[in-house]
């Protein structure tokens, strides 16, 4: 799911192939569904028919802003303090010591192991989501930005060191650059956990959002409009990937995907 | 700061912040609110409890027979797919886009959907595992076999090859390396996928321990499964990264 991915969605000729693979999938699904299962099932048509009615539904325009807000919001966060640990782990040998253990901790800890604990501590509100988007996002970076911290070429710095740089003028202009890459990775990584956190949340506690839009309305049988729900999901996550992806091919062209963890 | 050091400089911090971790939840944890956080000791005791009942190796073992049903599934589906795909090109292009897709589509909000079609059992949680894991796996054999040289195929070729022997000799003993890269993220995301559908399916194994105490109000409860849920999964991930590194070795 990388640069790799973009270079076979421009692969010569793929266009007819891909166009008949959707046919088949909806056909298969369509009648599979139509032949076995009960008619509240969601169905391609059905799906495609709910579009316009709940695209212009207010209730799910707002729980659609409310979410990807809440996303937004936690990912600016996780950026920030993920990035200012990542930093410190990766500068100083003492606090990757010290801290390593729990940042690992943190990112092998299924994310959503928390719910219980966040909502009993912030209770049945928003900021209960906002802190499972934060802990699902924040050790990806603080991992993918000591690894780029670390990798800076000796050289550079020693050439900084000669032309007597400042410790603050080392850390912007060498050292975040170089780990820019592995930055843009673990952004990468947190978009697709933030989502997970922000939808788990909002199941969980039941608060407003695109989540309870689905668990509300798959239980009362409409799961052609709880899956209008879904695509909006699918379509937030690949938008951050081709976005993130994008940025790397334009801004960082140098850098070969296999250099950073995943 | 070089980069060896001597052996207490390597262990001390490590060590000290550990304990000092510790000590800080025990502090705070004793000058708050019991609904609120308990201390560690607290916690150590609850957790002992449950053990010695018995309750933690059955609800353990409950969710080890989703995980690994789940993530089994996933290899045995994901990784044929995938050297299917590698090898045949034009199913590769045709479903690329497809299989990308629902990568990056948070899957966990297809739950409500498993629950009403499959209802409380055993098998929508394992369908559930299954989805978290096959992705990785499959996204990374399709990658991992196409990268192989067509020297290697031209060479099998060339030695009269059939298509049997050409996957049995070349394209799967190349691909494994990338296939185990695959499992150790699905592992990961598996993990997340058990607890999920024990969180929203039905209440079993350690989703059902968290979810009993956190609705008992039983802090100390809460915070010793999850310690549990922790532990198991740094030994899964320990057991991902060991078989990763193990067929590395073969990689070329």
């Amino acid at each position: 799911m990388s640069a790799a991915a973009i270079d076979t969605a421009r692969e010569q000729g793929s266009f007819w192939p891909r166009l008949w693979a959707g046919i088949a999938i909806m056909l298969v699904w369509q009648i599979t569904v139509r032949a076995f299962a009960p008619a509240y099932v969601a169905t391609p048509i059905g799906i495609a028919l709910a579009i316009p009615r709940i695209a212009t539904d207010p209730t799910f325009l707002l729980s659609c802003g409310i979410t990807l807000a809440a996303v937004a919001e936690g990912l600016v966060i996780a950026l920030v303090v993920g990035t200012a640990l990542g930093l410190l782990i990766g500068q100083s040998t003492l606090a990757d010591r010290a801290l390593r253990q729990y940042v690992n901790a943190g990112y092998t800890l299924p994310m959503i192991v928390v719910l219980p604990l966040v909502s009993l501590w912030f209770g049945y509100t928003g900021a209960a989501r906002l802190a499972t988007i934060v802990f699902a996002a924040l050790f990806s970076i603080v991992l993918n930005v000591a690894d780029g911290a670390r990798a800076v070429p000796r050289e550079y710095l020693e050439v900084a060191a000669s032309f007597r740089s400042g410790r603050w003028r080392v850390l912007f202009d060498i050292v975040l650059p170089a780990a820019m890459p592995y930055f843009l990775a673990g952004l990468r990584l947190a978009a697709g956990r933030a989502l997970i956190g922000a939808v788990v949340a909002e199941f969980f506690t039941a608060i407003p959002g695109l989540g309870y839009f689905i668990l509300f309305n798959s239980r009362t049988f409409h799961h052609n409009e709880a899956f209008v729900a879904v695509l909006v999901l699918a379509a937030f996550g690949v938008g951050c990937d081709a976005l993130i992806n994008e940025a790397t091919r334009r801004y960082l062209p140098w850098y070969r995907r296999d250099e950073v963890r995943d | 700061m070089s980069r060896e050091g001597s052996l207490a400089a390597r262990y001390a911090p490590p060590l000290l912040s550990f304990a000092a971790g510790l000590a800080l939840w025990e502090l705070v944890g004793r000058h708050t609110n019991a609904a609120f956080l308990v201390p560690f000791s607290e916690t150590l005791v609850t957790l002992w409890q449950l053990a010695r009942s018995g309750e933690l190796l059955q609800q353990t073992l409950s969710s080890l027979a989703i995980f690994s049903t789940g993530l089994a599934a996933g290899l045995l589906v994901g990784a044929p797919i995938g050297l299917l795909l590698a090898r045949v090109a034009v199913l590769r292009r045709a479903f690329d886009v497809y299989i990308m897709t629902a990568y990056a589509t948070p899957l966990v909000a297809l739950i409500p959907f498993i629950l009403s079609l499959m209802g409380f059992g055993f098998a929508p949680k394992v369908l559930v595992v299954f989805l978290f894991a096959v992705f990785p796996i499959l996204y990374n054999t399709v990658e991992g076999a196409r990268s192989l040289k067509p020297e290697l195929i031209e060479v099998a070729r060339s030695f009269r090859s059939d298509e049997w022997a050409l996957w049995r000799d070349v394209m799967v003993p190349y691909t494994l390396p990338y296939t185990m890269t695959g499992l150790r993220q699905a592992i990961g995301r598996a993990l997340v996928g058990m607890i999920a559908a024990e969180f929203f399916l039905s209440s079993t194994g350690l989703g059902q321990l968290i979810m009993s105490a956190s609705q008992n109000f039983d802090t100390a409860g809460v915070l010793a499964a999850t310690l549990v849920i922790m532990a198991l999964g740094l030994v899964l991930m320990w057991l991902g990264h060991a078989l990763e590194r193990r067929f590395a070795r073969w990689r070329v």
